[in-house]
């Protein structure tokens, strides 16, 4: 399969891919394959070349992380900055998306057989629209599938993404869907384009630079970041458990890290709906926000009433977005 | 001692904003002053300090007292030329002259502010005094207060052994350079300033 490279591990790297199990293992790695242009030039070879060699180098890690049980993998494929590159570059990087979109769709046996489901993360109408069209097909055909799931950022970038999440909550709020108190962390979390998968807990950067690039701010806070010298196409079976080594030695420092936060960002939303409560009781002239059982009985009601809208809410963003893709197969057929 | 502001023009490049990350548990007042008034006295404009439990934040004061004293003592007699403002700090007084800005931030200046100003928003939506569609990257950013003022950080000096930035202003660091030190307890003002070197051999291409 041209996505994921067909192949087992060698004897070498599976002793030591069977030590690395031993210890607490990422379940979803986010890449940013950074370094094809390098190179490209370190190989005097067309830039293009640099990039088919990334892909390649992209199939072959995704056949590394299954081989691990590593079973989510998110990719930067292609910065909305990116577009900022000469015509003759994005042009071919277009092509070669073309080109591999197409070849996924020809092998949907194999997607099956291995159940890999295929996301596009991004501001997909800035693409081309025969680019769009592949994207929607790849992504409605694997959709049920659930043994491993490949998240392809193109078209990206992590402000694009937290903006249009936020213009999502607004759009809901327009509705009548939502309340604006109903805006928390929890409920952006939801509404990013990531938002059927976990964190990332380990991202990946190559070639030697330190630094995010706009991709997934919000959802890598509290990830363990390595940074590796290695150039993308030049990535090995041994740079990924350096990664992962490096991602045990932080495991425990940030689960801590990760539960504090998530325990205060707990104990801020109730204090918040306490408030809320209290001023509901004394609306209603009650000398009872004494009254413990009533004051429980409200918090309880207010609770249930912003789940309901809010699981209305997500629901017709749902709808929103599987409509986006269906339109876009309909207009190929 | 010249050798300070004379140390930053050597640079090729100097951040403007400086994010002090601490990811260590027992943070060092003193040594956070040190890196401070190191900051400023080579030229950067805006320092930030940040640790993930929000202790710095919680014990603004002693931070600000931990900074006057090691201005006065590093500085000394050029303290005329320096001034330091507290941005969001309560204190003014004996203040020396710089042209810094300081900020002290915990993780509630990360989403949670990009929670408030999403609120802020969506109140906004409901009195129909805004549609949905007229958020965009702009907008938001413009609506986030936790760095009034402040440009992105160019530069984040992570101190400790955790390989994360632990909430610190995630939308402001999509293009920030982070650059790991072992600790900042007892950091020596050679260190600091290779890291400065780091940063400026490293290159920027912004998506190009």
């Amino acid at each position: 399969m041209s996505w994921i490279k067909e192949g087992e591990l060698t004897i070498l790297e599976r002793f030591c891919a069977n030590i690395i199990k031993a210890g607490p293992m990422p379940k979803h790695v986010a890449f940013i394959m950074d370094g094809n242009r390098r190179y490209a030039q370190k190989c005097h070879v067309e830039r293009q070349q640099g990039h088919s060699q990334g892909f390649e180098k992209l199939a072959q890690t995704l056949r590394w992380c299954l081989n691990l049980g590593i079973q989510e993998v998110t990719v930067y494929a292609f910065s909305i900055e990116n577009f900022k590159r000469s015509k003759e570059e994005v042009d071919g990087l277009m092509d070669l998306a073309r080109q591999k979109f197409s070849r996924l769709l020809e092998e949907q046996e194999n997607l099956k057989k291995h159940g890999v489901c295929i996301r596009v993360l991004g501001d997909l109408p800035l693409l081309p629209l025969d680019i769009q069209e592949l994207i929607a097909q790849a992504v409605l055909a694997t959709r049920n599938y659930n043994k491993c799931f490949l998240n392809v950022c193109f078209a990206y970038t992590s402000r694009h993404e937290i903006s249009n999440a936020v213009r999502e909550m607004a759009w809901g709020v327009e509705q009548g869907l939502l309340e604006p108190s109903d805006v928390s962390e929890s409920l952006l979390d939801k509404c990013l384009y990531t938002n059927n998968s976990p964190d990332p807990d380990l991202l990946i950067r190559t070639s030697g630079e330190v630094r995010l690039s706009d991709f997934l701010l919000w959802q890598t806070s509290h990830s363990c970041l390595v940074f590796q010298s290695v150039l993308w196409p030049e990535y090995s079976f041994w740079n990924l458990c350096e990664a992962i080594l490096r991602f045990q030695m932080n495991y425990s420092a940030l689960q801590k890290a990760r539960d504090s936060y998530m325990e205060e960002r707990r104990r801020q939303q109730l204090e918040r709906d306490q408030d809320y409560v209290t001023r509901k009781l004394q609306q209603e002239g009650c000398a009872s926000h004494g009254d413990s059982r009533r004051r429980r009985t409200l918090l309880q009601k207010c609770m249930a009433m912003r789940e309901e809208r809010i699981q209305g809410f997500l629901q017709a963003l749902e709808h929103k977005r599987a409509d986006f893709f269906e339109r876009l197969c309909t207009v190929s057929a | 001692r010249q050798r300070w502001r004379a140390d930053g023009r050597a640079l090729r490049k100097l951040p403007v904003h400086v994010g002090l990350v601490v990811t260590e548990e027992e943070p060092s007042y003193a040594d956070m002053a040190s890196l401070v008034v190191w900051c400023m006295a080579v030229g950067i404009s805006y320092v930030s300090v940040y640790d993930h439990n929000g202790i710095f934040k919680r014990n603004n004061s002693r931070l600000m007292d931990e900074i006057l004293k090691q201005q006065q003592e590093l500085i000394g007699l050029d303290c005329s030329k320096y001034t330091m403002e507290f941005a969001n700090q309560d204190k003014t007084g004996q203040v020396l002259n710089c042209q810094s800005t300081l900020k002290v931030l915990s993780p509630e200046d990360g989403k949670a502010d990009i929670v408030k100003a999403a609120q802020n928003f969506c109140q906004l939506v409901a009195q129909q005094q805004r549609t949905h569609t007229d958020l965009d990257v702009n907008v938001l950013d413009n609506l986030l207060n936790s760095t009034n003022g402040f440009p992105d950080p160019d530069l984040v000096l992570k101190f400790g052994p955790v390989d994360s930035t632990l909430g610190f202003l995630p939308w402001h660091i999509r293009l920030t350079e982070i650059i790991s030190l072992p600790s900042h307890l007892n950091i020596s003002y050679e260190e600091f300033f290779s890291a400065l070197h780091l940063y400026a051999a490293c290159e920027q291409r912004w998506g190009k």
